[in-house]
């Protein structure tokens, strides 16, 4: 049986507060993603969703534990071997989008492969654009497309350096209902052909429900439990 | 994309700003191209002048330096003149009415009078003779050249030539009449002379001069020397075939001698001009001076100094404009830093997005920089034909600084880095998980 291509082993994850109280964020024994699975990971604000994202992502590194992304142990890699490996294997989806402003479409696509270990390739930027229905926009920038064309282009960029897992941000959170089901179905037709995973957080029941997995953090982020609870009233 | 791409397309994105930004690096530069071709074109004016084929000048006693800037660079004024008799003992046997050789004859290669005190529309009349032109250089070794017409003859008491400069700016041709006027431009007028050549540029002070017949210039209205009490006035000579007569020996003088020291076997040249400096400066006719080493002297005191002074309030001027990219790229560090935290969740490393930062500065100070450059030639070729006018050395678009203009590149780029040092630093030190913060 093929490795998963995220693992996390006995995670911990916790912040300082201003006032010097140690606040515990992550609290995981166990959490996988399989090659080519495609599944929601639900949770409620301040259950740690976006610490979750960070870790998995290499941005930031857990305080204890393992983080496998494609069988590689980057929680013991330092910062740059984490950019390697977030450029090359993994592609992110903001809620925000997150477009570069000043750059067109093709151009964010572009942008993305730069940092990875393969050539830019603009024809491959190019075609991810028309798969998502942008090839007549490649030459626009974000402030002249609108906000569901927007997300496109981030779910093209997602993809450039053909990553093993796509990690999307509420995905949905800044779009009109009408849109958000092309959204998700985008996300997950272009995953499936690109072979990649694809690990959606969301806090929105109708987009967890699409998807074949659906897991709640809660359930498995012993530290969100008890922030749910603290915050729940008595 | 490469990284040269990513900071490109920043600049573009902040265009106004980076033009801005380049803009005022444009300008400083400017000026320190314009002040390093400029103080070239100055060094080169005095150097050019201080090899025209005489080595020593011999003039009244006072400012040595006011006698070589006077009678080689046409500018002060003259301290006094020196007799006739004076000018005589530089002369052999054979240029003497006595038939002896003079005193200093033994010493002497060439000897060729000036006198000075006219002008004619802005320019210095330089009273001399034919020999001049046909003894002295004009700079560089080479004889001079005549763009049209000749020298005067010693008998063609009422001929001039003219500088190059003079002839374009005053539109005379060879043929045309002119009268110097005595002291100043607006003192009084004398006789025609008639234009009978017209030198070739030579880019030195003498394509401002107006060369006329020594002959002539005696016979003007308050140019015989008064004769002191008890001196009788010498017979007048014979005429001139021409049919003038010259003006007496006893009532000429010089304003100044130009020297070429002779040479002999077996003695260097130099010591033979240091021995003939001595024995003129110890007597009480008059002072000699070497117009390289006066020039050297002045260039070293003043002019170095000064230009060393001008150059340093323009450095000053393209640091302000380095502090203006440092400002603009701080200016826009807010909106780089969520860039950058976008980039790095991209996956670029730390030293990537530093990199970026810094070409971003370097194509700033490099484009701003270049654009100073030709900005700054383009001033200097503004500004070249008064330059040239008024040096009497020719100023273009092509006249350059080289080495200094060189030393310019790696300049900029050292104040480019350091401009963009913080910005850069900052950019590294984005901090991705804050500036990408989602709810959650």
């Amino acid at each position: 049986m093929p490795a998963p291509v995220i693992e996390l082993r006995n995670v911990r994850k916790s912040f300082i507060t201003p006032g010097g109280e140690t606040v515990a964020v992550l609290d995981i024994d166990s959490f996988s993603v399989e090659q080519g699975e495609q599944c929601a990971l639900e949770g409620q604000s301040g259950s740690g969703k976006s610490t979750l994202l960070n870790v998995v992502s290499g941005i930031m590194r857990p305080d204890a534990g393992s983080v496998f992304i494609d069988g590689r142990d980057i929680a013991r890699f330092d910062e740059a071997s984490r950019d390697r490996v977030r450029a090359d294997s993994l592609g992110l989806v903001f809620q925000q989008f997150n477009l570069l402003p000043g750059f067109t479409a093709l151009e964010n696509v572009l942008v993305a492969m730069s940092f990875g270990s393969s050539q830019p390739d603009r024809g491959r930027a190019a075609s991810l654009l028309a798969a998502v229905g942008l090839g007549h926009r490649l030459d626009h920038k974000p402030a002249e497309l609108s906000v569901g064309q927007q997300q496109r282009v981030a779910v093209a960029r997602s993809l450039a350096n053909r990553p093993r897992v796509v990690l999307a941000d509420e995905p949905t959170a800044s779009i009109d209902t009408a849109h958000q089901q092309q959204v998700i179905e985008l996300l997950r037709e272009t995953c499936r052909a690109e072979g990649a995973a694809l690990l959606v957080v969301t806090h929105d029941r109708s987009v967890a429900e699409q998807f074949p997995r659906r897991i709640r953090l809660e359930d498995f982020n012993r530290a969100a439990r008890s922030h749910v609870t603290q915050a729940r009233p008595a | 994309m490469t990284l040269l791409g990513i900071a490109w397309r920043n600049i573009r994105q902040r265009l106004l700003t980076s033009i801005l930004t380049a803009l005022s690096l444009a300008l400083g530069v400017a000026l320190v191209v314009a002040t390093l071709v400029t103080g070239g074109i100055v060094n080169k004016a005095f150097e050019s002048g201080s090899g025209l084929g005489y080595n020593m000048i011999v003039g009244a006693k006072g400012s040595p330096l006011q006698l070589v800037l006077n009678s080689v660079y046409f500018i002060s004024r003259p301290i006094e003149n020196v007799s006739w008799a004076f000018y005589q003992e530089f002369l052999p046997a054979a240029s003497r009415p006595d038939g002896v050789d003079g005193k200093f004859a033994a010493s002497t290669a060439t000897a060729v009078p000036i006198c000075m005190g006219d002008y004619f529309r802005g320019h210095r009349v330089v009273g001399t003779n034919a020999a001049f032109f046909n003894r002295l250089t004009r700079g560089d070794g080479q004889p001079f050249v005549f763009a049209a017409g000749k020298n005067f003859g010693d008998g063609d008491f009422f001929g001039g030539v003219l500088g190059a400069s003079v002839a374009s700016n005053l539109g005379l041709k060879v043929g045309d009449a002119f009268a110097p006027t005595h002291g100043a431009d607006d003192g009084a007028v004398h006789d025609p002379f008639k234009v009978v050549g017209i030198l070739a540029r030579t880019d030195t002070p003498i394509d401002r001069g107006v060369f006329v017949n020594m002959e002539g210039f005696y016979l003007q209205d308050g140019h015989a020397k008064p004769l002191s009490e008890g001196e009788t006035a010498e017979p007048a000579a014979a005429a001139h075939p021409s049919g003038h007569v010259p003006l007496p020996a006893t009532q000429r003088e010089v304003t100044a001698i130009l020297l070429e020291t002779a040479s002999l076997p077996g003695l260097p040249a130099e010591l033979m001009a240091m021995g003939l400096r001595t024995a003129i400066n110890e007597g009480r006719d008059g002072q000699a001076a070497l117009p390289v080493a006066e020039i050297r002297q002045l260039l070293d005191l003043f002019v170095r100094p000064l230009e060393l002074l001008l150059l340093l309030v323009t450095a000053l001027v393209v640091l302000v404009s380095a502090i203006g990219i440092l400002v603009s790229m701080v200016g826009s560090s807010l909106e780089r830093s969520r860039d950058v935290a976008i980039m790095r969740a991209l996956g670029a490393r730390r030293s990537q997005v530093l990199t970026t930062v810094l070409i971003e500065a370097l194509l700033l100070a490099v484009g701003g920089g270049l654009a100073g450059w030709l900005l700054g030639h383009l001033l200097v070729g503004a500004i070249g034909p008064w330059i040239s006018t008024n040096a009497g050395v020719s100023a273009s678009v092509f006249s350059a600084s080289p080495v200094a203009e060189a030393l310019l590149v790696p300049f900029l780029i050292l104040l480019a880095i350091a401009a963009a040092l913080l910005p850069a630093i900052a950019a590294y030190r984005t901090d991705v998980a804050k500036w990408l913060q989602g709810p959650g």
